[in-house]
């Protein structure tokens, strides 16, 4: 049991005055001669089991009325998880609100979330506890915002569902960087959280760093985890996983691939009624459903001849969480795969060329557009989806046209001139030429991200058989995809200053067959090329899809927002956003179908040393975290003094007892 | 009248003098040594008739009734009730239970009081008194004399008298029962703290050899009441081991046990004939002797 006001506790010992008094008053007793003591005798001699009850229950509704009574001083509540140090009250409760859709996830057999639920319990504790400033910093915005009062988290839009995952170690990192910038000493910190690992990500190096920030602040931060771990097992999410427009013999259709996950392992095969909407006009798709997943690829849906792009959603039947069970997407025509070519060499420019001229995907048309040293600001760069650049650098009016490029989201690939090259380019520039006696390899490759990712099959690019014979070094500030055996890099990634900035690779070496293998083992030239250029293609559609969590610019007008979302926080919500013919499409963060939760122990690590306390709540649930419970101690003290009173009436007594004579 | 003017506190003149009205009576035939005015079993020369019976040679002719012969032709002796005066045997219960007095006035100074009045009453109507004292044994003891200076040396023992030691009251009874000539009042004075049945032994014993017994139970208004503030320890007057106890407690049960006692002892009297006076101490003891002759008067033995 907890207390408001605990410190009147130490006035408990005062319980034990009537037992101090009856003490006393039994040392305070008389020397009596005494004639009758054949009747003492037998009164002590008859049973005495009710008057020694008698006596020690009213001494102990004495010692239980005073202790009520202090009790109802100290203001008790119910729930024992605050510990006893309640009465500390904090100048400042900051409360860290976990928005992501996870958090949607119903209760059993109720309509209210764990995000409503715990919004709730927070209102009815903050409320019951009273104390200074509240502070929200919600999973969205990541940035502290004072409240008037603790009642407001039920109008916010700030404190309602987001599509986005929810980052803690950062919302953790901008409370303390609250506390420390206000310079507040004593404070609350209640997470209201689901305990995914995503959104909690215990592995990451951050949390050692928050460790240290928040150890100092040990004795006067306390740490309160409303947890509402509880996985629903009967919840599925959908997600798109692809979109492509086909026009055959004259009929326009998208080929849609989703996923949908969340089932269990052991549930047997059926079939889930997937509704599909396409720019109003909607169907049902059956998705065959094992093993708790259900993938769909290219399933082609007709459009009318009169649509060229538009939106869509599909959606599930409702489950428990019904933030997952709606994915949007946009669909237009695939924009030509423009590639403007620059190649000194002509052994060189071949594989370039045909690289970058065969097409990954029939349906979309490949052009290489040659040019040549001076001519690059002529190109129509608004179609240019990369620019492939072998040679010395470019300069004056060139370079002027490959920034602007550049800055505006196109993608360039520079491999080195094989003659010397002083020149620089987003202050990267190649060096001298090195060449081994023996061919090398390539040791180290980023094969989880980036221009040398593993296959959709799951399986990873021949970088490994590469064979290097001659290469350069790349000087300049760029993070490295693939490495040399001589740590010497072999192609690194650079981002141009700039919201909008595009992607340039250097590569350290050629497609020559004097150079390396890259042009005979043409596959991991062909993939990085086509990988490259599929991103230019990307920034000129109008077509562009993001996850939420990052608000969006004024121009973006919604155009769809998932159920009971507010329009206040575009950039946070799963829906569909237009710009003039710009579509813009809002995903729901894919971690958050991911199930993982926090292991208890894991958790405790990351709040060891600090004052913690989790409580674990249900969705749904309608009792108080905490409440007042003086009122019951009041009749208990009340009760204690009826007691006593009762057991002190003097008894009836006997009409023959007495002077008779 | 007295021969000693010696001035004593335990008899007030005032109330002999209110007492002497009413005499003090047996219940049943006396069998004193001189005539007096009780009823004596035996036939005498009193003026009140009581039977004829056959003339046997050797009675008195003085005695036969000449008339009744002169009806009847048969010789009929005619004779008269006998008076006789009563001894009067006080047995004082000098315990130590008897010291206690919590107003004032103790046990053993009421039962002086009581015992002098009515020995002194018993003697100005011709009776005679004696008086033993009670303790572990016989402590004092002056058998019945019906002279005023016996009434002195009474007194004077009366006076010496302190309340001491345990009490053996049921032995000497019986002791009494056997020592004290057949058909006398004994009266006894005591706070009779005894078990009941023991003290109804004694009294059939005492009844058995025909004595008009009288028991005079002295109470303190403490003892009945018993109600105290605090935790006492009572230590017992008659040398017994302390007890210790919380009134608030016990008392309860002390005045069932105390009920018990007194309702058994009245038991005790109702089967064994005995004249029982329960009195407390704070009543004046002029009050309980008036109630004690008058309730004898009406029970006063038949010729």
């Amino acid at each position: 049991m907890s207390f408001l006001q605990p410190w009147m506790l130490v006035a408990l010992p005062i319980a034990a005055l009537p037992i101090i008094i009856h003490l006393i008053n039994e040392r305070r007793y008389q020397t009596l001669p005494w004639a009758a003591m054949m009747f003492l005798l037998a009164a002590n001699q008859m049973s005495r089991g009710y008057a020694r009850l008698r006596q020690w229950l009213i001494l102990g509704l004495r010692v239980v009325a005073i202790a009520a009574l202090l009790f109802v001083i100290s203001r008790p509540l119910a729930g024992g998880w605050m510990g006893a140090a309640t009465g500390d009250r904090a100048e400042t409760t900051l409360i860290l609100l976990d928005r992501s859709p996870s958090m949607q996830q119903m209760g059993v057999e109720t309509a209210m979330s764990k995000l409503e639920t715990g919004q709730r319990q927070l209102r009815d504790t903050l409320r019951t506890l009273g104390g200074g400033r509240v502070v929200l910093i919600d999973s969205g915005h990541v940035r502290p915002q004072e409240l008037d009062s603790v009642d407001a988290l039920a109008d916010m839009p700030e404190a309602g569902p987001a599509d986005n995952t929810a980052d803690i170690p950062a919302m953790l990192q901008e409370a303390t960087d609250y506390l420390d910038a206000n310079e507040i000493g004593r404070a609350d910190i209640w997470l209201v959280s689901d305990l995914r690992a995503s959104d909690w990500q215990p592995e990451s190096g951050r949390w050692a760093a928050l460790r240290e920030t928040l150890l100092p602040r040990a004795q006067t931060t306390r740490f309160r985890l409303l947890a509402y771990p509880e996985v629903q097992t009967e919840n599925r999410a959908i997600t798109v996983t692809g979109i492509k427009y086909e026009r055959a013999d004259r009929q326009k259709r998208i080929l849609l691939s989703l996923e949908i996950s969340g089932g269990s392992v052991d549930e047997p095969d059926r079939m889930i009624p997937v509704q599909v909407e396409i720019e109003g006009s909607r169907i049902e798709v059956p998705v065959h459903s094992s093993g708790g997943r259900a993938v769909l690829r290219d399933y082609p849906l007709p459009l009318d001849n009169a649509v060229d792009s538009g939106w869509g959603r599909v959606s599930l039947p409702a489950d428990a969480n019904p933030a997952d069970n709606v994915a949007f997407f946009a669909f237009e025509p695939p924009v030509p795969r423009v590639t403007v070519l620059f190649c000194e060499d002509d052994a060189v420019r071949l594989p370039l060329r045909l690289a970058a001229e065969i097409p990954a995907e029939p349906s979309i048309q490949h052009r290489v557009l040659q040019t040549q040293r001076g001519l690059l600001q002529t190109v129509p760069w608004e179609e240019v989806g990369l620019l492939l650049w072998q040679g010395v650098m470019p300069t004056a009016g060139d370079l002027e046209a490959v920034e602007a490029f550049l800055a505006a989201g196109g993608q360039a690939m520079f491999f080195p001139s094989r003659s010397s090259d002083t020149g620089q380019l987003q202050a990267m520039r190649f060096g001298n030429w090195q060449s081994n006696a023996t061919d090398q390899g390539v040791s180290q490759w980023r094969g989880d991200q980036g221009l040398l990712a593993g296959t959709l099959a799951g399986g990873s690019l021949p970088v490994g058989e590469l064979r290097i014979k001659r290469f350069t070094t790349l000087q300049g500030t760029a993070t490295t995809l693939a490495r040399l055996s001589g740590e010497m890099s072999l192609l690194v990634r650079h981002h141009p200053a700039g919201d909008h900035a595009g992607t340039v690779y250097f590569w350290a070496t050629t497609p020559h067959p004097d150079d390396s293998s890259l042009g005979t083992d043409g596959i991991v030239l062909y993939v990085a090329i086509q990988r490259a250029l599929a991103a230019g293609a990307a920034a000129l559609q109008s077509t562009a899809d993001q996850v939420a969590g990052s608000r969006l610019a004024e121009r973006w007008s919604p155009i769809v927002i998932g159920d009971q979302r507010p329009h206040s926080e575009p950039g946070y919500h799963a829906g569909v956003f237009q710009d003039g013919e710009h579509l813009l499409t809002i995903r729901r963060a894919p971690a958050e179908d991911q199930l993982q939760i926090v292991a208890d122990d894991q958790l405790l690590g990351l709040f060891r040393g600090l004052d913690f306390t989790r409580i674990d709540d249900r969705a749904g649930n309608y009792a108080s975290l905490i409440h007042e419970v003086w009122r019951l101690f009041l009749i208990l003290m009340i009760l204690a003094m009826l007691g006593e009173a009762w057991l002190c009436l003097p008894q009836p007594r006997s009409p023959t007892a007495g002077g008779r004579s | 009248m007295l021969p000693d003017r010696k001035s004593r506190t335990f008899i007030e003149p005032q109330v002999v003098a209110r007492l002497a009205g009413v005499p003090l009576v047996s219940r049943r035939p006396m069998q004193g040594n001189v005539s007096g005015r009780h009823v004596s079993p035996h036939r005498g020369a009193s003026v009140e008739f009581a039977e004829y019976r056959k003339y046997v040679p050797g009675d008195d002719l003085r005695r036969l009734d000449w008339r009744a012969y002169g009806r009847s032709d048969r010789y009929y002796i005619k004779e008269f009730e006998a008076d006789t005066n009563l001894r009067c045997c006080l047995v004082l219960d000098a315990s130590g239970s008897m010291g206690f007095g919590s107003h004032g006035l103790t046990k053993l100074q009421y039962a002086r009081q009581i015992a002098a009045t009515m020995a002194y009453l018993a003697v100005q109507q011709g009776d005679a008194a004696g008086l033993t004292c009670v303790a572990e044994g016989i402590t004092q003891q002056l058998p019945p004399k019906r002279n005023a200076a016996h009434l002195s040396n009474l007194f004077d023992m009366l006076e010496r008298t302190e309340a001491a030691g345990p009490t053996r009251l049921t032995a000497i009874l019986h002791e009494l029962a056997e020592t004290v000539r057949q058909r006398a009042l004994v009266v006894i004075v005591s706070d009779f703290f005894l078990p009941s049945e023991e003290l109804r032994s004694c009294f059939e014993h005492l009844r058995f050899r025909r004595h008009d017994v009288a028991a005079i139970q002295l109470l303190d208004p403490s003892e009945l009441d018993f109600q105290f503030q605090r935790p006492m320890r009572f230590l017992d007057m008659e040398g017994g081991p302390a007890i210790f106890a919380d009134p608030a407690l016990i008392s309860q049960r002390y005045h069932s046990a105390s009920t018990a006692h007194l309702d058994a002892l009245r038991g005790v009297v109702m089967e064994t004939g005995v004249d029982y006076q329960q009195v407390n101490i704070a009543q004046p003891h002029e009050e309980i002797l008036m109630r004690f002759l008058v309730g004898r008067l009406r029970n006063r033995g038949r010729r």
